[in-house]
């Protein structure tokens, strides 16, 4: 049998989480092919429905990533996206969803191996609790 | 399935044309594109891909006030559900409100491995028991209880009096960890195939659980179990809404509540009482406790007006005229609480009174309360 | 609706994807997906010839969305957008996928690598295909400037502007122009008087011809965005007719009313009218209606001002009908440089600040020293001895978790100073207390070197009190500043006559106030925020709005003027242009949804959402030259009226469920 590949989606800010990643790119930092990024402008952008939506779709894992506190263009956007995460994890907690599945991280736009480190170390994680329980769909009654 | 057949299911060819709907309708009287009468001559005249593409057709709130004065008995609410599923194969499904995120909830809980964490609220203080024949059912309010955190409203307290209630009351239920959200909204919305599952889900457990009775603390939940269950699964139970047990036990001399004193309104729910008819029990219960003082707002009971929004679906500026109309009407009576018997309208008031910018706004501000609420605080052993 | 027609452009990019990625097969894929045209792949889409595809194709085959996939968007975005338009297609009907710094350079398994790439262009074609044409708005600029805050920075500024012949409205909420630097007496390192250098553009302002010049007035409210701002300034009344007044100090002297003077810290005192100080520009005089008793008695106690001054400036009309004046203008530009106040040490009870008479802090000492100040620049105790020894105490309310946990910068070179002044004006001994010596600037060390040579004890401690409780007899009299000798590892115990607190820079004491005014945020540390540290640190966060010197944070002289000029630059700057460019994917709200619930206008860091009556409902709107585009109004949002061009729920959830999709 095939091992598991779990499907991670990334929602990363376009200037630090997204430019890490480009970074990880010019520098030939390899990481495996299980992730693909969604670009938004501020992870203050990333609506739950977003989530909620990669994991209807049987994504086995969701990155949201952005600037650090400090350092966003629009001022306090990590702050909100805080927020929001916080709020969408407890619901996320009562499907019985594992806290692993979702994953919050803030990375600069010079963070390129950070970037490259968060992919492999949330790919491994995943393995490791199998695919998301959202993934197996309930077949389509007469 | 296309238009014809369900204007043949739903008999809408009587329609008389004669717009009492409209003139009652509540949605109508705030947006005037919106008319019950002119999407069912649309739908006769042959125009139904126009009305399948109208986002106005999700303005409906099925509350039921138009079936209640139809000459000809015309059940609209049924007629829009059945377009809506036609129009959401057509990729028309109104605008939901909090970016969709209950929809998708419910959808989520169709599938079959989930295992939720819905009782972690479920303390010592409360007492269930496996072997209980009696169900009590939670519902969506663990996902309530996170999500409206910002309009100061926890869904489980109505839960937990509930439970308290019963547990007072002698009766120490069953509760199932992985039940599924009932599907209301789903089949409202027209979500028929998401609806299905959810009922499959939760007609499955009730059969292992081998319970008799299912206790609701939300009409909606009560609604669909009783009246849409029984066409798409085999439930074998009966069900009630809790403010019925409350009324029996009360019938029964099986009840004492301490005195409140407090003068109260209460909200009929669209669920409860047109969909249901049940607007006794509630009452008979408020005006069981010594002190309290029940008053009427304008329009109750069978005339009781909607708290303006159904199944998270097209909340507008009207559902907020229509529910700023509705706590008026509330303030009005003099009465220092509301006392509502369903957790959507508690949620659709509160949000009301949360909007910001005093400045601009004079949304009139008064205390709710769900029954369950009312009764757990009073009851007494 | 019209029909979409999609062209797909995979890009070689010699072998930088190529040699991971099949690009054949991206290409033939993204043929098969549902209205895709054409679907190419090229070596360098980039160049000529490839952007000539892309033209060539829309006008050939009827494009109307295109998208290309090579490498980050963030470096060739704007050039294919400019080929799209080029074409004669709206640049925003373009999406770009990323399959080179995302895939090829990152991933090895090529079969893999190829997949991803399929994924990522499948993607960005089901986003394309909701992507609705956007407009860049230019919008006019008014070229005046209101400039708030006269003391050093914002004359610096307003006089930048005014020189390129720009009219400036310059609001001072004293009764005179000059800040702190006038209340100055040296300024370190190279000793120049203040007031001597600060005088010249003093007058500069007061005479400029496009310098409109406001004092004793504060500026009430700021409406509007940047290129066009409402102000709305509340001129206080000075009771006197300012036509007449030739500034002849005649009523000052007098008058019998006396309280302490600002100007001289307490130092000495002023009168119900008077003018604040000597080079005082405008240099008219101003009534205080607090002290004034004509004022208080409703014209029935004293009057001798109405009755000496000549030219008839004070009258019982201006004396008692005379109100405040509201004034109104438009400007394109605000400065806001409102400076400092100084730290009150009497929160400090160990340091004895307002218990005792001989505890002072720097801008006391600064009158002192002034030749032109309260005590003719002699230094002297209360009273009216010179003192023998003077201690001088560093980091008063700096550096201190308990008041403010930032170093006020400056702090170090005025002590220095102070020392170099005592030694030069008495013959006292004076002894530093410093915990370091921060001397940062040109000419900085090498006064600290000078200073040091000239016989200050210098005594690295923080003081821990100040008190007349004396153990010896050496002490009896005296001020004993108590600290630990950290180099010596003792304690010591220094009689001194006189103190000089070393007190921190802090953010106006109506800080709150002006940043709700304006629209500004400020830090932890109380002062206002600017952009970006590093790379944008005269910018707020409200576009148009700029801050300059220690409103900004504790500086210097030079850094404030640095700033001030910046300042300048940036709106001369605007001023060339003439117009604001507004951003294209900004918020939008349908009107037919929004009740006014006001979640937006909280949210939002730029202030862009305002809830207004409008046809007799409450709506959300948006000021699209305000809005960034970042979208956290869009997630607070219930009704879902808000969305973000460009960035809509529908597309990005399309992007979401073409990426789960199973290729």
């Amino acid at each position: 049998m095939a091992e598991f590949e779990p499907q991670i989606v990334a929602f990363c800010c376009n200037w630090c989480t997204y430019a890490a990643a480009d970074l990880a790119g010019t520098s030939r930092v390899h990481y495996p092919p299980n992730v693909t990024i969604v670009r938004v402008m501020c992870s203050s952008m990333v609506n739950p429905i977003y989530v909620l939506k990669a994991f209807e779709g049987g994504a086995d894992g969701v990155l949201v990533a952005g600037c650090h506190h400090t350092d966003c263009h629009y001022i306090d956007g990590p702050v909100k996206c805080d927020a929001t995460v916080d709020k969408l994890r407890k619901v996320l907690h009562v499907l019985g969803l594992e806290d692993e599945r979702l994953r919050r991280e803030l990375v600069a736009a010079s963070e390129g191996v950070v970037f490259a480190r968060i992919i492999k170390e949330m790919v491994e994680q995943l393995k490791k609790i199998g695919p998301s329980p959202f993934k197996v769909k309930m077949e389509a009654l007469a | 399935m296309n238009l014809e057949d369900i204007i043949q299911e739903t008999k809408t060819y009587y329609c008389l044309e004669c717009g009492k709907c409209t003139s009652i309708c509540p949605v109508a009287r705030y947006d005037s594109s919106f008319s019950p009468r002119q999407m069912i001559e649309n739908a006769l005249l042959g125009f139904g891909d126009e009305l399948l593409l109208d986002r106005e057709l999700f303005s409906c709130l099925t509350c039921y006030t138009c079936q209640k004065e139809c000459p000809s008995d015309i059940d609209f609410p049924i007629f829009v559900r059945k377009a809506r599923s036609m129009a959401q194969d057509n990729g028309q499904h109104g605008v939901c409100a909090h970016s969709g995120q209950l929809q998708s909830l419910a959808r989520l809980m169709t599938s079959p491995t989930i295992k939720q964490k819905r009782l972690e609220w479920l303390s010592k203080e409360y007492r269930v028991s496996e072997n209980s024949d009696v169900l009590l059912w939670v519902g969506c309010a663990p996902y309530f209880a996170p999500i409206f955190e910002d309009i100061e409203f926890n869904a489980l307290d109505i839960t937990k009096a509930s439970l308290k209630t019963l547990n007072l009351l002698g009766i120490e239920p069953r509760l199932l960890p992985n039940e599924r959200c009932c599907g209301h909204d789903a089949l409202w919305t027209g979500d028929i195939e998401t609806f299905k599952k959810l009922a499959e889900h939760n007609a499955a457990q009730i059969k292992e659980a081998g319970v008799k009775k299912i206790v609701f603390s939300c009409p909606e939940g009560y609604r669909t179990f009783k009246l849409d269950y029984p066409n798409y699964v085999d439930l074998r139970c009966e069900v009630l809404h809790i403010s019925e047990l409350l009324a029996e036990k009360i019938g029964e001399n099986g009840v004492k509540f301490k005195e409140i004193k407090k003068k109260v309104t209460y909200q009929d729910p669209c669920r409860l009482g047109r969909h249901l008819g049940v607007y006794d029990a509630p009452r008979k219960v408020i005006e069981s406790i010594p002190g309290i003082e029940l008053v009427e707002m304008r329009h109750s009971g069978l005339e009781s007006i909607c708290c303006g929004t159904s199944a998270f679906t097209n909340c507008d500026s009207y559902s907020n005229m229509l529910r700023t109309e509705r706590l008026c009407e509330a303030t009005e009576t003099g009465a220092e609480l509301l006392i509502t018997a369903c957790p959507k309208c508690q949620t659709h008031f509160r949000c009301a009174m949360m909007d910001k910018g005093e400045e601009h706004r004079s949304t009139p501000k008064i205390e709710i309360m769900d029954l369950a609420n009312l009764v757990a605080n009073a009851i007494e052993k | 609706m019209e029909e979409i027609r999609i062209g797909v452009y995979i890009c070689h990019c010699g072998f930088n994807i190529a040699g991971v990625v099949n690009v054949e097969e991206v290409a033939k894929y993204a043929a098969t997906l549902p209205s895709v045209v054409i679907s190419r792949e090229y070596r360098y889409m980039c160049s000529d010839p490839g952007q000539d595809l892309i033209k060539n194709d829309i006008k050939k085959l009827g494009l109307n969305r295109v998208v290309v996939a090579s490498c980050s968007p963030r470096m060739h975005e704007p050039t294919f957008r400019k080929a799209v338009a080029d074409g004669g297609l709206n640049p925003y009907l373009y999406e770009h996928a990323n399959i080179r710094e995302h895939c090829s350079w990152v991933h090895d398994d090529k079969e893999l690598a190829t997949k991803k790439a399929k994924d990522l262009v499948r993607a960005a074609v089901k986003r394309v295909y909701r992507h609705e044409p956007l407009v860049v708005k230019e919008a006019p600029l008014n070229p005046n400037v209101l400039v708030v805050g006269g003391g050093i920075a914002g004359m610096q500024a307003a006089l930048d502007i005014a020189n390129g012949q720009n009219k400036v409205y310059l609001v001072e909420r004293d009764p005179s122009i000059g800040g702190h630097m006038i209340q100055l007496d040296r300024t370190f390192p190279t000793l120049d008087c203040s007031e001597c250098i600060l005088t010249p553009k003093m007058s500069d302002v007061g005479h400029h011809p496009f310098i409109e010049l406001f004092t004793y007035s504060e500026v009430e409210e700021v409406s509007g965005s940047i290129g066009n701002f409402k102000i709305k300034v509340r001129k206080k009344a000075r009771h006197i007719d300012e036509s007449k007044c030739i500034g002849c100090n005649v009523c000052e002297e007098k008058c019998p009313w006396k309280t302490d003077s600002e100007f001289e810290m307490g130092l000495a005192k002023r009168k119900a009218v008077y003018i604040p100080f000597a080079q005082a520009i405008p240099h008219l005089a101003v009534v205080d209606p607090n002290l004034c008793a004509y004022i208080k008695s409703d014209g029935k106690k004293c009057g001798a001002c109405i009755k000496v001054c000549e030219a008839q400036a004070i009258t019982p009309e201006t004396l008692l009908k005379q109100t405040d004046q509201i004034v109104e203008f438009d400007v394109g530009t605000i400065i806001v440089a409102t400076g400092y106040d100084q730290f009150d040490p009497s929160v400090i009870p160990q340091y004895g600040y307002g218990k005792y008479d001989n505890v002072l802090t720097g801008l006391h000492f600064e009158r002192m020293t002034c030749a032109a100040g309260p005590t003719e620049g002699k230094i002297l105790l209360k009273d009216g001895r010179e003192p023998e020894r003077i201690a001088l105490v560093h980091c008063v309310g700096s550096r201190d978790q308990n008041y403010h946990e930032y170093c006020s910068r400056v702090c170090c070179m005025y002590a220095l100073k102070y020392a170099h002044l005592a030694k030069e004006l008495s013959k006292a001994d004076v002894y530093q207390f410093y915990i370091d010596m921060r001397c940062f600037g040109e000419g900085y060390e090498e006064f600290y070197k000078r200073c040091s040579e000239e016989g200050v004890n210098f005594i690295r401690g923080k003081v821990a009190k100040i008190t007349d409780e004396t153990l010896t007899d050496e002490e009896k009299g005296k001020l004993v500043v108590v600290s630990e000798d950290t180099l010596l590892g003792k304690l010591v115990r220094v009689p001194v006559d006189m103190v000089i607190l070393c007190s921190a820079l802090e953010a106006r004491s109506d800080a709150e106030n002006v940043s709700r005014i304006f629209n500004l945020n400020r830090r932890a540390d109380g002062f206002f925020l600017e952009r970006h540290v590093k790379l944008d640190p005269v910018a707020t966060p409200t576009d148009g709005i700029f801050i300059a010197g220690c409103c900004e944070g504790p500086r210097d002289i030079p850094d404030t003027v640095a700033q001030a000029e910046a300042t300048a630059a940036k709106a001369l700057s605007l001023i060339s242009k003439g117009t604001i460019t507004t951003e294209a994917a900004v918020s939008t709200v349908d009107e037919s949804i929004c009740h006014g619930c006001g979640r937006c206008e909280e949210i939002c860091a730029f202030h862009a959402p305002k809830v207004a009556s409008k046809n007799g409902t409450l709506v959300s709107s948006i000021n699209e030259t305000l809005c960034k585009g970042c979208g956290a109004c869009a997630v607070v949002c219930p009704t879902g009226a808000i969305s973000i061009k460009h960035f809509t729920q529908d597309e990005i959830l399309a992007e979401v469920a073409a990426l789960t999709e199973v290729s």
